[in-house]
């Protein structure tokens, strides 16, 4: 039986940790192991940050959204902003720099597609940006 | 939201330590720098970053820590990690920034390894 939990949050960086907090409670309950519950954490943050700053651009008059749906076997969360969100082609691939270090930022998508099982950005002219992610208890 | 960070200095021997404790964010981010910074830490050869296992880390977080590490690496500094927890220390690695600041498992390794 699917199970569904929304959340709003101002557009305010620091406010992706209510959301960290409750996927922490939720895949716990669902039998999450912990390295697992780290990985959605991490991911859902930086969802949560890439909405607030390139989607929403800042605006304290925008919300972020946050939807969570739970079955026997997985958990998709989406993360929804107001804006057009990212666009992935413009992500640099090149993760360092010429003089061998990391880049300093655009690890946002980077971390969540390595932190997830499935993950996809969904934009919707003029009604915002879905960043879907979905993580299975056993794989 | 506040700065949700604790950051002190200290020294051992001519090791630097930039002790580090809640959340690492591109809001807090200036208060390592800050402290990097610092007279005292700022021409050390050797700084530890000496992390709190309940410290979160978020992309903002990590872009400070590069800009250290970057720092560092222009000024020959080394500069180890110790006290990250295990996830990450795998987001560290994921990223790439173990290849400028190795992360140990203790003080006495990072110490010892300089």
């Amino acid at each position: 039986m699917e199970q569904l939990v929304e959340l709003k949050l101002p557009n305010i960086l620091g406010s992706e940790k209510v959301a960290i907090e409750k996927a922490a409670t939720i895949a716990e309950k669902m039998g999450f192991s912990m390295d697992k519950i780290e990985d959605l954490k991490t991911a859902i943050a930086e969802a949560c940050i890439n909405a607030i700053e390139h989607g929403n651009k800042f605006d304290e008059n925008t919300q972020v959204g946050i939807t969570f749906a739970s079955d026997d076997t997985s958990l998709q969360v989406v993360v929804h902003d107001e804006g057009d969100g990212i666009d992935p082609k413009k992500i640099p691939k090149d993760r360092v720099d010429k003089d061998g270090l990391p880049r300093r930022r655009g690890y946002g998508v980077f971390l969540i597609s390595n932190l997830v099982n499935e993950f996809s950005i969904e934009k919707k002219p003029g009604k915002g940006n879905n960043v879907k992610m979905l993580i299975h208890l056993n794989r | 939201m506040s700065k949700d960070i604790q950051v002190s200095t200290s020294h051992k021997g001519d090791i630097a330590v930039i002790s580090i404790k809640g959340d690492v964010t591109a809001m807090t981010g200036e208060v390592i720098g800050n402290a990097y910074q610092s007279e005292s830490v700022f021409d050390s050869p050797k700084i530890l970053l000496q992390f709190d296992k309940d410290c979160y880390i978020n992309s903002g977080g990590l872009a400070a820590l590069i800009d250290i590490a970057s720092e560092g690496r222009k000024k020959e500094q080394k500069i180890h990690a110790y006290g990250l927890s295990d996830h990450f220390q795998k987001i560290f690695k994921m990223v790439g920034l173990t290849r400028c600041i190795p992360i140990f498992s203790s003080e006495e390794a990072a110490l010892e390894d300089f």
